[in-house]
């Protein structure tokens, strides 16, 4: 109990003494402090503290040294590192003071395990300064009286602490102000300078931690001067054009120092600079002329200066100065050339002469005027004609002959020495040899070989070849003892035509011609190609050749290239001269695509896809085959004709048998009752009797109505009562046959069903025939004008069964002609009128008799219809679907004996108006 | 005498020489230069005769073609710490006439002042290079100056600025014949 009060206590004393002012007038008393107070260490050198309790807080609080701990900014350091010296001293070391870090504090646990701070300590950690190095001065003059210098120093490594540079200097009797650097530590200047002394100059660093001094360096101040540069440049000229003198003035004193100087000048626009020889302005001046400059050109000037011994620095350039030099004489003519246009006639040329204008170092002024002279050399008596030209050609009409051409430029002060062209009646001189191109970086050199023989100059035309526009020529001049020149302006990837000429004392060789480009591209696009001519095997491919412009090189070759869809690529390279090629070795029929590419030395493209298909059969085959193929076929008809002829009497006898006139024949006469509204047409007669083989009637009754609905008779009941009213009008042919139905002639509005119905109407009847004496059985066909509409197969299904029924009625005919077989009442018409058709010769010999019974041509359907009106027209469908009934087969299985028939079918057939024998 | 010295000592004097020539070169041409500022300033007319400096050796001397080196260089050390206690008396008359009013010509005064103790710290050179000892400057020094007056004071001033321009004269033509290989 007593011991927590005690503690209390205790801590509650420590921070009265911490907290609490102190008595002699301190804010603070503290239980301790630290030696060394805020120390500055060597960064790397080992350190000790001391941390030492004052006796009061020992007495009062219980407070010993070896309860000390000692903290790096909160860190605890580790007990290792103290040492207990005595009961209130405790000592803490660091080997390497770079471990160290601010603030270094010493603490007290109280047995309560409560931690006091005592005291802390700064711990600043650095180095030494280095001494400084490269110690160098100059002097610059600021203006005419005015010098400072200005040393600088390698400061050395960053010493981490505040260091002070000093720059110092002296002389052996006086010693200068020191001069400390503001805001940096490697340079300092100086203002107050004095020549002609060696003054000894050096640094001191100095921080907490030592002192460095540089070596000194002991210099005459004077000669570490950079003076200003010449002040006040002007330029003027001279009396001689190739002069122009300078003054100026220097800035600093002769009593200081003698100079001497660099004199440098251009051409204006030129950036290179000449330099007036050294020697000639060693020496002090305030003038100098420059001499050897090109009358009549602008020069810029700039001068600088140095101590005339050379020891120190030489000055800034000089601010440029420019100066014209006067004008002289045109220093050579102006060269000149023609080009001649005879085209109009051949005996008058449009002379067109060109010259360039002079270079202004040789025109040596301004040109004010060309004086051109022309004299007809082949005349002697001819005058001279002069003219004043101011620009840099001039046309003329001359006669054609042979011409000197003088030309001379003049300025204000003279005139040039005369530039003449010779221009022959006719280029008959030897022309240059071997002319070539090679392209020099941004030039393109042009070389030939010179002729035999001496050749005063040459010309060098050049021109960029276009596609659509003319050649510009331009040209130049080469000297006769040159054999190449470099053509300037020379453009990239352009096609330019360049011709040279030899120019002789005594006439003008003919020009040779090469194309050049300066440098070469790939094409800028690729050929189109197209198919000329396309065969089996072989395909001719046109292509046009790319424009000049398009072409950025030369052509090298064009490369075709071609594949199959999936087959391989076959490349075909072809000469670039070539505007057509024929592929070879096609498959035939098979679809190719073609491309071609065309080439420089640069480079290629490819021009756009185009696809071919070879075609099928190569050329002449397929008259190969046709005509031997009609050859023989006409042959086999020729063959065919010649034997019809040679067998007409056979073959008459057959196919065209005499037909009796039915009305002359002895039943037309016991016939008187033939209706009159019944024609029969020509197609009904040219059938004689008994060509007819077999016939299927459908006997209908009137009562098979019932088997329908009434909906499904209305539109025949209609049709029935007109029937009765227009039985008169409609074919006699309708209704004869299987296929066939009569034709509803009613165009009444109430017919709009029917009329739709009869949309579907069969319009032709087939009449079958059997052969004709053993012949072939003929079908026939004939158009029926029945408008009768076909049944639908749904219709057809669904009359089956009322079909069935009727069928049972006409079995009374059809049985007698084979039955009926009910399995195949779906086949169509058509097909059952062929079977019909192979019908035996038993049913023929019925079928004769019925066509003799009931008259004939005019089929016993017909008569059927009319008989069984009612009952017909309302199963006129029915009359197709169910006459298909009638079977070849039935009939072939149920022969009838030839002496049943006509008696047993003659009254059905031929009841109500039929046809009745007589 | 030069023939009996080092190469070096040579190199030394003539260094000496010409630093000193192109010395007195420039200070005559700044002591001009402040002669005209001087006479503005105090308001003196340049032509003004002034009289003999007291304790400044004149600069004319006849026979001067006949004097020895070692001589030559004694005359002007004597006369050139005369004019260093000279100047520095006329910068601080300077000072506390005009106080910082008129800071360019103290500066002038200053840079000349400067001048002349750079050549006479030639002088004693070029004497120890003579294997002369240099003479005390205590006891050849000029007497204390007497108290004038202001306007005698800037006559005064006037007179020491004439006699060193000439006195610069001299000397380059002193160091010259020193400079000459005998």
């Amino acid at each position: 109990m007593f011991s927590r009060w005690s503690w209390v206590a205790c801590g509650f004393y420590l921070m009265l003494n911490i907290c609490s002012p102190d008595a002699s007038g301190g804010l603070v008393q503290s239980c301790g402090h630290i030696i060394p107070e805020s120390p500055v260490l060597a960064l790397g050198s080992n350190f000790t503290a001391l941390c030492i309790l004052n006796e009061s807080c020992l007495d009062f609080g219980n407070i010993y040294a070896n309860q000390i701990i000692w903290k790096i900014k909160n860190r605890v350091v580790p007990k290792e590192q103290y040492r207990e010296i005595n009961r209130t001293v405790s000592s803490v070391t660091f080997n390497d003071t770079s471990s160290l870090a601010t603030p270094l504090t010493c603490n007290i646990v109280a047995d309560g395990q409560i931690e006091q701070n005592i005291y802390g300590i700064t711990v600043t950690v650095g180095l030494a300064p280095e001494k400084p190095k490269n110690l160098s001065c100059i002097v610059h003059q600021i203006s005419r009286f005015t010098y400072v210098m200005t040393c600088t120093w390698n400061p050395g490594r960053h010493t981490f602490l505040d260091t002070e540079f000093r720059l110092r200097y002296s002389w052996p009797e006086e010693v200068f102000p020191d001069c400390i650097p503001k805001g940096v530590n490697n340079s300092c200047t100086v203002t107050d300078i004095q020549f002609f002394v060696n003054t000894e100059i050096w640094v001191e660093a100095a921080n907490a931690l030592g002192k460095a001094e540089s070596d000194p360096l002991v210099v005459d101040p004077i000669d570490i001067v950079k003076p200003l540069s010449p002040q006040n440049v002007s330029v003027s000229s001279g009396i001689l054009p190739t002069v122009l003198k300078l003054t100026w003035e220097n800035w600093i004193s002769d009593a200081v120092m003698t100079l001497k100087f660099n004199i440098r000048y251009r051409v204006t626009g030129d950036t290179s600079w000449m330099e007036v020889p050294s020697e000639d302005t060693a020496s002090p001046r305030t003038s100098f002329s420059v001499q050897g400059l090109r009358p009549y050109t602008e020069y810029a000037f700039s001068i600088r200066c140095m101590k005339e011994d050379g020891v120190g620095y030489w000055s800034d350039w000089s601010e440029e100065k420019t100066g014209i030099t006067t004008e002289d004489e045109p220093s050579k003519g102006p060269p000149i050339w023609r080009i001649i246009d005879a085209s109009h006639s051949p005996a008058l040329w449009t002379v067109h002469l060109m010259w360039k204008a002079l270079k202004p170092f040789e025109a040596n002024g301004v040109i004010l005027q060309y004086e051109v002279t022309v004299r007809d050399k082949s005349s002697l008596a001819s005058p001279l004609k002069k003219y004043n030209v101011t620009s840099t050609n001039h046309t003329l009409q001359l006669p054609k002959g042979t011409y000197e051409v003088t030309l001379i430029a003049r300025n204000s002060v003279g005139a040039s020495p005369p530039s003449v062209l010779l221009i022959p009646e006719s280029n008959s001189k030897a022309p240059v040899k071997n002319l070539r191109t090679l392209p020099k970086h941004d030039k393109l050199w042009v070389g030939w070989t010179a002729p035999n023989s001496y050749v005063l100059k040459y010309v060098i035309e050049w021109c960029l070849v276009s596609s659509n526009s003319d050649c510009t020529i331009e040209w130049q001049i080469a000297l006769g003892d040159v054999q190449g020149i470099d053509l300037k302006g020379i453009k990239p990837f352009k096609c330019y035509l360049i011709t040279v000429y030899p120019l002789y004392a005594d006439g003008q060789g003919s020009g040779e011609s090469v194309k050049a480009y300066l440098k070469q591209d790939r094409p800028s696009k690729g050929p189109t190609v197209q198919t000329k001519k396309v065969g089996k095997a072989e395909a001719v491919l046109t292509w046009n050749h790319l424009t000049v412009e398009e072409q950025n090189g030369f052509i090298r070759n064009y490369t075709i290239l071609y594949k199959t869809i999936d087959g391989n690529e076959t490349v075909v390279t072809v000469d670039p001269s070539k505007t057509e090629y024929t592929l070879s070795s096609l498959t035939s029929d098979t679809l190719y695509t073609v491309r071609m590419m065309a080439s420089t030395d640069n480079g290629s493209r490819t021009g756009p896809d185009f696809t071919f298909t070879t075609q099928k059969f190569g050329k002449g085959e397929i008259e190969a085959i046709v005509v031997p193929v009609c050859l023989a076929f006409l042959l086999i008809v020729l063959l065919g004709v010649l034997f019809c002829f040679n067998k007409r009497d056979l073959i008459k006898k057959h196919i065209w048998p005499i037909v009796p006139d039915p009305s002359k024949s002895n039943i037309a006469q016991w016939s008187p009752q033939v209706p009159a509204k019944h024609n029969f047409n020509s197609k009904n007669q040219m059938y004689p009797e008994g060509s007819f083989t077999d016939v299927s009637v459908v006997e209908i009754e009137a009562d098979d109505k019932k088997s329908f609905s009434e909906q499904d008779l209305k539109p025949f009941d209609l049709l029935k009562k007109e029937k009765s009213t227009s039985e008169g009008h409609s074919s006699g042919i309708g209704g004869s046959s299987c296929m066939s139905s009569p034709r509803q002639s009613v165009s009444d509005s109430d017919e709009g069903e029917t009329t739709q119905n009869t949309s579907s109407t069969v319009q032709y009847s087939t009449v079958v025939l059997n052969g004709y004496r053993d012949q072939t059985p003929v079908q026939v066909f004939s158009r029926s004008e029945s408008t009768q509409p076909l049944l639908d197969s749904e219709e057809r299904s669904e009359d089956h069964a009322g079909g069935a029924d009727s069928a049972a009625q006409r079995q009374q005919y059809f049985r007698q002609n084979g039955g009926q077989d009910e399995n195949n009442i779906d086949r169509s018409c058509f097909e059952r009128a062929k079977q019909i058709t192979h019908g035996n010769e038993g049913d023929l010999v019925g079928f004769v008799q019925l066509q003799v019974s009931g008259q004939s041509s005019q089929p016993l359907g017909l008569g059927m219809a009319k008989n069984t009106q009612e009952a017909a027209l309302s199963n006129i469908s029915q009359t197709c679907t169910e006459g298909q009934t009638v079977r070849p087969e039935t009939v072939e299985e149920n022969p009838l004996p030839v002496d049943d028939m006509p008696k047993s079918y003659l009254p059905q057939t031929v009841r109500q108006g039929g046809y009745m024998p007589q | 005498m030069a023939a009996t010295d080092s190469p070096s000592t040579a190199v030394r004097r003539r260094d000496l020489c010409s630093r000193g020539i192109r010395l007195a070169g420039k200070m005559r041409a700044d002591v001009i230069d402040l002669l005209d500022t001087y006479v503005e300033q105090q308001g003196l007319d340049a032509s003004a005769t002034v009289g003999v400096v007291e304790g400044v050796p004149l600069a004319a001397v006849e026979r001067w073609d006949e004097q020895t080196g070692t001589q030559r260089l004694l005359e002007n050390l004597v006369a050139y710490r005369a004019f260093r206690a000279l100047l520095a008396q006329m910068l601080e008359e300077q000072r506390e006439q005009l106080g910082e009013a008129d800071a360019g010509l103290g500066r002038a005064l200053a840079a000349v002042l400067l001048q002349v103790s750079a050549f006479a710290y030639h002088l004693e050179e070029l004497l120890q290079l003579e294997s002369r000892g240099i003479p005390s400057e205590e006891g050849d020094g000029p007497p204390p100056l007497p108290r004038l007056s202001l306007f005698e004071q800037k006559l005064r001033g006037l007179g020491v600025l004439r006699e060193l321009a000439q006195w610069a004269v001299r000397s380059a033509r002193d160091l010259r014949q020193l400079s000459k290989p005998s």
